[in-house]
């Protein structure tokens, strides 16, 4: 046996690999951890590896979708059509209201509120343990992807980079538990912090808790909740969902649950904003 | 040199199974641990020094790759586990292909377990799934685990002389 290790052998070695594992993990948690020598070599070697599966499993479903689509395709190109006059309208409408809201911002003497650069990213791999709710993106510094960059879907905010190498980047989403974006419910201005829940079953609701708002302040279910900057990591104005429902939570703070609207099961592209979002914080702020 | 490298090669197969899980189900990591029943594999045919090390390898892996902000968690509770199923492996006889799923129940249970309670003691935020998911978890583990042993070992039956 390669590993034949002497009995008396054993229990030292466990021992002495446990306490190795704890130093570790006690030096990332006082470190803030995130970017680890051993994360950077383990998530380069096997980039490629996971950039094949993810071409070949792509590839198979692709062409199983490319089947699919063959049989429905006359009715699907009849609708498509029609959709496209739909759109073709709606674009002239938004091109106008477009020209009048960019006239109405230069005669108020204001600058664009996101004026976001963004790097298209694809989804590697998603949530392979359940204790966590994070992603791996084929983007990383080489594409200048930054640690805690804002990550976007178009639906609205996913989470933010934990770790980025030359090619690949990991991403915690709001669902996690150790997660958090400063928010602002849009009718009323009234702040907090979004985070994933307490405890999540696996039949439970994928809602996010909306903390620190205080018992006194008026939200409402349907609310449309909004990053608010201030945590800078995050651009303001972002839509982040909508208020679920609101309750009387425990001491001074109402508990809020948030809907949100970025659809996390089903991601495959997303947006990493380049650049510090603490720009677009003190540029909102001084404004 | 031979074990590690099937090890090694063990450990690829099951990252590459979790990655192409992830690309098909949005939650595979609520579903199956391949790392697990690696680490399983190895304690049970190597004893608890190859279970142990094999276990301290796929946990950082994983963790590296699908684990949070602090990483070690998971590669400790691997460990454990992989030290546990060998050392008992060597004292139990845990042939059959029953009595390995239900380790690997067992297995499975044990390293979601630790990894909760290291999380709490280290006061780490993890997502903490309810009994019904760790036990469903833990389940189809087992299932595919016991399906996936009994697999090697007729083939390993059918190639030696």
């Amino acid at each position: 046996m390669a590993f034949a290790v002497a009995d008396r052998r054993r229990w030292p070695l466990l021992v002495g690999l446990i306490l190795v594992h704890l130093a570790v993990i006690s030096h990332q948690v006082d470190g803030g951890g995130g970017v680890s020598l051993l994360q950077g070599l383990v998530l380069r070697a096997l980039l490629p590896f996971q950039l094949a599966i993810k071409g070949t499993v792509s590839g198979a479903s692709e062409l199983r979708r490319s089947l699919a689509r063959l049989r429905g395709a006359y009715d699907e190109n009849l609708r498509l059509a029609e959709e496209v006059r739909r759109l073709e309208l709606l674009v002239q409408e938004r091109s106008r209201q477009s020209q009048d809201a960019a006239g109405l911002r230069e005669l108020l003497d204001l600058k664009p509120v996101l004026p976001l650069e963004t790097v298209a990213a694809d989804v590697l791999s998603r949530e392979g343990v359940p204790f966590y709710r994070t992603l791996s993106i084929d983007k990383g510094t080489e594409d200048g992807v930054a640690l805690d960059a804002a990550v976007l879907s178009p639906r609205g905010v996913l989470g933010r980079v934990i770790w980025s190498g030359p090619r690949s980047a990991r991403v915690q989403t709001l669902l996690d538990r150790d997660s958090g974006a400063g928010v602002l419910i849009e009718r009323t201005r009234t702040t907090g912090v979004v985070s994933g829940q307490v405890a999540l079953s696996d039949a439970g609701s994928p809602d996010l808790v909306m903390k620190y708002v205080l018992e006194q302040a008026d939200v409402v279910a349907g609310d449309l909740v909004v990053t608010s900057g201030l945590d800078r990591i995050y651009p303001k104005g972002l839509v982040v969902g909508r208020v679920r429902s609101v309750g009387k939570g425990a001491g001074l703070f109402k508990d809020i649950r948030v809907e949100p609207s970025a659809q996390f099961d089903s991601l495959e592209h997303v947006l990493v904003v380049l650049g510090r979002a603490s720009e677009d914080a003190a540029g909102a702020s001084a404004r | 040199m031979r074990t590690t490298f099937w090890t090694a090669v063990a450990l690829l197969g099951a990252f590459l199974v979790e990655t192409a899980l992830g690309r098909l189900l949005p939650t595979p990591g609520r579903l199956l641990d391949p790392f697990l029943l690696v680490v399983v594999y190895c304690a049970i045919v190597g004893g608890e020094t190859h279970g142990m090390l094999a276990g301290a390898a796929a946990g950082w892996v994983q963790d590296a790759h699908f684990g949070g902000r602090i990483l070690g968690i998971g590669a400790i509770a691997k460990l454990v586990v992989g030290f546990g199923v060998g050392y008992f492996a060597g004292r139990l006889l845990l042939g059959g292909t029953g009595v390995r799923a239900l380790v690997i129940l067992l297995a499975s249970t044990a390293d979601a377990l630790l990894v909760q309670w290291l999380a709490s003691v280290f006061d780490i935020e993890v997502t903490l799934p309810g009994p019904l998911a760790l036990a469903a978890r833990a389940a189809a583990n087992a299932v595919v685990g016991g399906l996936f042993f009994a697999l090697l070992e007729r083939r390993a039956r059918s190639i030696t002389p």
